[in-house]
C-alpha cells in the first residue's frame, strides 16, 4: 500500500485544484517558503485523521487550526475538499475525500481497515501519521525532546497493540472482583460477629438473672396475694405482676403525696387553735371594735364642727352688711334730727352711741369665723388619725380571716386528693395511720417486685438455652464465613499475583521488542552519524508502572544535552525513522518527509540521502519535501528509480495567475545499469 | 580477514555488480548498481591511505571517464571506498575527514577496519538497511502460565478466556 496521487481545492493556502501524482518509488517536491510543500503533508494527514496534529496545541484569539483548514485568503476556491489515493500492491485504490461541507466519505474505521492491520495500536491512524509524516518540526520534539515516558510509549504504540494487551485491563479488573467479592465476606463475618457478641451479651445477662433465681412457689404465691385475678399462664402472670407493680408504686406515690398534705393541714389547724393566736385572733376583734368607736365619735367632733363653723359663717357674712350699713349711715349723718337708716328721731349722742354699738356688734360677729375654722381642721386631724387606726385593725381582723380561709381550702384540697384517687378518708386527719398504711403498701410492692424478678429468672432457663444454641450456630456460621474471608483473601493475592505477573510479562515482551529494534535504531545511527566520536546510541528502559525510555551516547551521556541541535536533529531522525521502519501493523510502506534538513550540515544532509536511498531499496516509497533544488537534485539521483517503481520530480510554484500551482513535473527514470564496464544499457 | 573480499561479499549480497580491476595503484574493487557505482581502495596503513587517497581516486575515474561520461546523472553516484585495517587512532580522524571532500565523488574513508562487521559499518551509506527486526508471535499465554504456575491452571484458563472477572475471582477463591 502506497499513495497514489493527493488532490486538493480550497485546503489551507490552495485556492485552486491541485493534483499531485506521486511516484510509486519516490517523489521529491520542491519550492519556495509557503508555496504549499508542508501543506501536502497536512492534506495527507487530514485526510486519514480529520485534523492536523501539528498544530493541534496551537491557538491564537481563541482560533486554532480548524479555523483554518479551508482556504480564507482572496478569492472563492471551485470547491474545498482533500483527496487522498493509496493503491495496494495488486493495485487496487483506496481513496478517502474530506469536504468542508460533507465531511469523510470514508468512516475512521473504514480508513483503519484499510491502512492498518493485525495488532494495530490504541489511535493506530493518529499513530500512523505521526510515524508515516516526518515533519521538521516534530524531528526533535518527537526524539529527543521527548520525555522518556513519552518516548516509550511513541515506541510502544509503533510496535503495535502487544499480545495480551487486553489481559492488563482485565487483571485489573479481576484484582477489583475479587477485592469487592473479599469486602463483601468480610463485611458478612464482622456482622456475624458482631451477632454473637450481642448473643454473647444476652447470655451473661441470663446468666446473672439466672443467679437471682429463688422459690418460684413462693413467688408465685406473692403474685397471687397481689393479683387475686391474674390468669394463670406464666407469661400473662408476669405481665399482671408487672402491671400491678408499676400501678402499686403509682399508688404508693399518691399515698405519700396525701400524707405530705394531711400533715400540712393538721399543722396549719394547729396552728390556727394555738392559745396565743386564739388571743391574738381576740386582741385584734377588741381593738378593731375600740377603733371603730373612736373614729365614730371623732366623725361626730367633725360634724359639730363643720355646723359651727358654717354658722359664724353666716354671721360674719351679716356682720359685713351691717359694717357696710353703718359706714352708710356714718356717711349720711342724722337727717332732721332723725336717723337716716330706720327713720327714728335721734340725738347725735344717741346717733353716735348707736353707730359704735353698731360697730362692736359687727366686731363680735365677724371674731367667731377663725375660732370655729381652727375647731374644725382640729376635729378633722383627729378623726384621720383614727380612720388610721381603724384601717390598721381592720386589715389584722381581715389577715385572720384569710388564715382561716386558706386553711379551709387546704382542707377542701386534701378531702378532694383522697376522692380523686380513692384514698381511705380515715387517713385524712391520721397522717400517722396513713404513713403506717403506706410503709405496709411499699413492703408488700418489694415482696411484688422480688416475686416477679424470681419468675422471671426461672425464665431465663429456658431463654439460655435459647442463646446457647444460637451462639453454636452463630460459631458454626462465623467458622465457615471466617474460610470464606480466607479464600476470598486468597483470590485476591492470586489476583493480584496475575496483574503483576500480567504487566511483568507484558513489560519484558515489549523490552524484548524494544531490544530487538535497537540494532535498527543503532544502524540508522550510525548511518546518519550526528556525531564524530559517539559513534552508536544505547537505549535503556526503566520503571515499572511507568516506563521510561532513555537514549544514551558515550558514557552514559543523554544527547538532548550534549548534541548540537543539528546534531539532535540527526539523532531524532535516525530515531524516528527506527520508530517508522518497525511497524508491522500497517500495509502503508510511504514515508513522507517535510523539510528534513533543517539546520543539518551539508555532510549530514548527504548521510540522510543515503539512509533514504536505503529505505528505497527496501522498497519503500519515499516522499520528500525540500526547498534547496541542488539537494532536490540530489535525492533524484541517489533514491533508486525502477521501471515498476519510478519517481517524480515535482516543482510547486505560482503559476501565470498567481496561484499555487504545479509548475514542474517530471518522472524521473532508472538510470544506466552496466556504466563502469563500458556496457551501459538504459 | 581479506577486505576486498568482505567488501566484494556485501556488496553482491546488495545486488551490485563487482569485479576487480589492477591499476597502476594495485588492485581496486569495483562495484555497480542500478543507482551507483564506485571503487574500493585498500591499503595497508593510515599513513599510505591518507597519502595516495587522491591519487587513487584520479586513477580510478581516469580509467572509467569515457563510460562515466556516457552515464549521465549516474555519474554523480560515484563513491571511492579507502579502507585500511590500521588501528592508528591519531589518525582515524584525519582519515574521516577525508569524507567531507565533496569533490569528484562520494568518498568512504575508514581505519580500524578488522572483521567482516567493520567493512560493513564503513560500507553502510552503499547497503540497504541491515536491521531487520523480527516481531514475531510473542507467545503470552504460554509466558503467563508459566509465570503462574502457583495459581490454578483453571484459574489461569478461565483468565484467558471469556470468563467475566467477577467468576475468576469466585475460581480463584475457589481454587487457592
Amino acid at each position: 500500500m502506497r499513495l497514489e496521487f493527493i488532490e486538493v481545492c480550497g485546503f489551507r493556502g490552495f485556492r485552486d485544484l491541485v493534483r499531485i501524482n506521486f511516484g510509486r518509488g519516490f517523489t521529491v517536491i520542491t519550492g519556495r517558503n509557503g508555496v504549499g510543500k508542508s501543506t501536502l503533508c497536512d492534506a495527507v494527514e487530514f485526510a486519514i485523521t480529520g485534523s492536523i496534529d501539528k498544530y493541534a496545541v496551537e491557538k491564537a484569539a481563541k482560533e486554532s487550526i480548524s479555523d483554518y483548514v479551508w482556504w480564507r485568503g482572496d478569492g472563492v476556491p471551485n470547491a474545498h475538499y482533500v483527496t487522498v489515493s493509496f493503491i495496494d500492491d495488486s493495485g487496487k485504490p483506496f481513496t478517502i475525500t474530506r469536504t468542508r461541507e460533507r465531511g469523510s466519505n470514508r468512516s475512521s474505521e473504514e480508513i483503519q481497515s484499510a491502512l492498518c492491520r493485525g495488532s494495530a495500536p490504541d489511535d493506530a491512524l493518529r499513530q500512523l501519521t505521526r510515524t508515516s509524516i516526518i515533519r521538521d518540526e516534530w524531528i526533535a520534539a518527537l526524539s529527543l525532546d521527548l520525555s522518556e515516558t513519552e518516548r516509550f510509549d511513541l515506541v510502544r504504540s509503533a510496535l503495535g497493540a502487544l499480545e495480551g494487551s487486553e489481559a492488563g485491563s482485565k487483571a485489573k479488573a479481576v484484582v477489583t472482583a475479587a477485592e469487592t467479592a473479599h469486602a463483601r465476606d468480610e463485611a458478612t463475618y464482622e456482622a456475624a460477629r458482631s451477632r454473637l457478641a450481642d448473643r454473647l451479651t444476652q447470655q451473661s445477662e441470663t446468666q446473672a438473672a439466672l443467679s437471682r433465681s429463688g422459690d418460684v412457689a413462693g413467688a408465685l404465691q406473692v403474685i397471687a396475694a397481689s393479683v387475686p385475678d391474674a390468669p394463670t399462664e406464666l407469661m400473662a402472670r408476669l405481665a399482671a405482676g408487672r402491671t400491678a407493680l408499676a400501678n402499686g408504686l403509682a399508688r404508693l406515690g399518691r399515698m405519700r403525696e396525701a400524707l405530705q398534705r394531711g400533715r400540712e393541714v393538721v399543722a396549719a389547724q394547729a396552728a390556727y387553735n394555738a392559745q396565743d393566736a386564739v388571743a391574738e385572733r381576740e386582741a385584734a376583734l377588741q381593738a378593731h371594735a375600740a377603733a371603730q368607736g373612736a373614729h365614730e365619735a371623732a366623725q361626730k367632733v367633725v360634724t359639730e364642727a363643720e355646723q359651727r363653723l358654717s354658722r359664724e359663717e353666716e354671721m360674719d357674712a351679716m356682720a359685713a352688711s351691717l359694717s357696710l350699713l353703718i359706714e352708710h349711715g356714718e356717711r349720711l349723718g342724722l337727717h332732721d334730727a332723725h336717723c337716716p337708716l330706720c327713720a327714728a328721731q335721734r340725738t347725735p349722742h344717741d346717733f353716735a352711741t348707736g353707730l359704735a354699738a353698731a360697730r362692736r356688734r359687727v366686731t363680735s360677729l365677724a371674731s367667731g369665723v377663725q375660732e370655729a375654722r381652727n375647731a374644725l381642721a382640729s376635729a378633722e386631724q383627729s378623726a384621720q388619725k383614727l380612720g388610721l387606726t381603724l384601717q390598721k385593725a381592720a386589715a389584722a381582723v381581715q389577715a385572720l380571716a384569710d388564715e382561716l380561709q386558706r386553711m379551709r381550702d387546704q382542707e377542701v384540697a386534701l378531702v378532694e386528693f383522697y376522692n380523686q384517687w380513692g384514698l381511705d378518708h380515715r387517713f385524712i386527719q391520721d397522717p400517722e395511720g396513713l404513713e403506717q398504711s403506706i410503709s405496709q403498701e411499699r413492703d408488700q410492692l418489694i415482696d411484688l417486685e422480688r416475686a416477679l424478678l424470681v419468675l422471671e429468672a426461672s425464665q431465663a432457663v429456658a431463654r439460655m438455652s435459647t442463646i446457647e444454641a444460637n451462639i453454636s450456630t452463630l460459631r458454626a456460621e462465623i467458622e465457615q464465613l471466617a474460610q470464606s474471608v480466607r479464600q476470598s483473601q486468597n483470590a485476591v493475592i492470586a489476583a493480584r499475583e496475575i496483574e503483576r505477573s500480567v504487566r511483568r510479562v507484558s513489560a519484558e515482551i515489549i523490552d524484548e521488542r524494544l531490544a530487538q529494534i535497537s540494532p535498527l535504531l543503532n544502524e540508522l545511527y550510525q548511518r546518519l552519524r550526528p556525531h564524530a566520536d559517539w559513534r552508536t546510541i544505547e537505549y535503556s528502559i526503566r520503571g515499572d508502572v511507568r516506563r521510561f525510555l532513555s537514549l544514551k551516547v558515550g558514557d552514559g551521556l543523554n544527547p538532548q544535552f550534549v548534541f548540537s541541535s543539528g546534531q539532535r536533529r540527526a539523532a531524532g531522525l535516525a530515531f524516528l525513522l527506527s520508530v517508522h521502519l518497525a511497524r508491522a501493523w500497517t500495509p502503508l510502506m510511504s514515508l513522507m518527509l517535510d523539510d528534513p534538513v533543517q539546520h543539518i550540515d551539508d555532510f549530514r544532509a548527504l548521510h540522510l540521502v543515503e539512509v533514504l536511498a536505503a529505505l528505497r531499496l527496501e522498497g519503500r516509497q519515499i516522499i520528500c519535501a525540500v526547498e534547496d533544488p541542488a539537494l532536490a537534485d540530489l535525492l533524484c539521483r541517489r533514491l533508486v528509480s525502477t521501471p515498476t517503481e519510478g519517481g517524480r520530480r515535482i516543482d510547486i510554484g505560482f503559476g501565470p495567475v498567481g496561484a499555487k500551482s504545479v509548475v514542474i513535473d517530471r518522472e524521473i527514470n532508472p538510470m544506466p545499469v552496466g556504466v563502469l564496464r563500458g556496457v551501459a544499457t538504459a | 580477514m581479506d577486505i576486498f573480499t568482505q567488501a566484494e561479499i556485501l556488496l553482491r549480497d546488495a545486488q551490485y555488480e563487482t569485479w576487480t580491476w589492477h591499476g597502476s595503484a594495485g588492485p581496486v574493487t569495483c562495484f555497480e548498481s542500478a543507482a551507483l557505482m564506485g571503487f574500493v581502495h585498500v591499503f595497508d596503513s593510515a599513513d599510505a591511505l591518507l597519502g595516495a587517497w587522491k591519487e587513487n581516486e584520479q586513477i580510478a575515474l581516469g580509467r572509467h571517464a569515457a563510460s562515466l561520461r556516457e552515464a549521465g546523472a549516474k555519474a554523480w553516484n560515484v563513491y571511492s571506498v579507502f579502507l585500511t585495517p590500521d588501528q592508528n587512532a591519531r589518525r582515524r580522524r584525519e582519515i574521516e575527514r577525508i569524507e567531507e571532500d565533496f569533490s569528484l565523488t562520494r568518498k568512504i574513508a575508514r581505519a580500524f577496519i578488522t572483521t567482516p562487521d567493520d567493512v560493513e559499518k564503513a560500507l553502510l551509506p552503499l547497503l540497504s538497511i541491515r536491521s531487520k527486526p523480527l516481531l514475531g508471535a510473542s507467545n503470552f499465554e504460554t509466558r503467563l502460565r508459566t509465570r503462574l504456575k502457583d495459581i490454578s491452571p483453571d484459574a489461569v484458563t478461565s483468565f484467558l478466556s471469556e470468563t467475566t472477572p467477577a467468576e475468576i475471582a469466585r475460581i480463584l477463591g475457589a481454587t487457592s
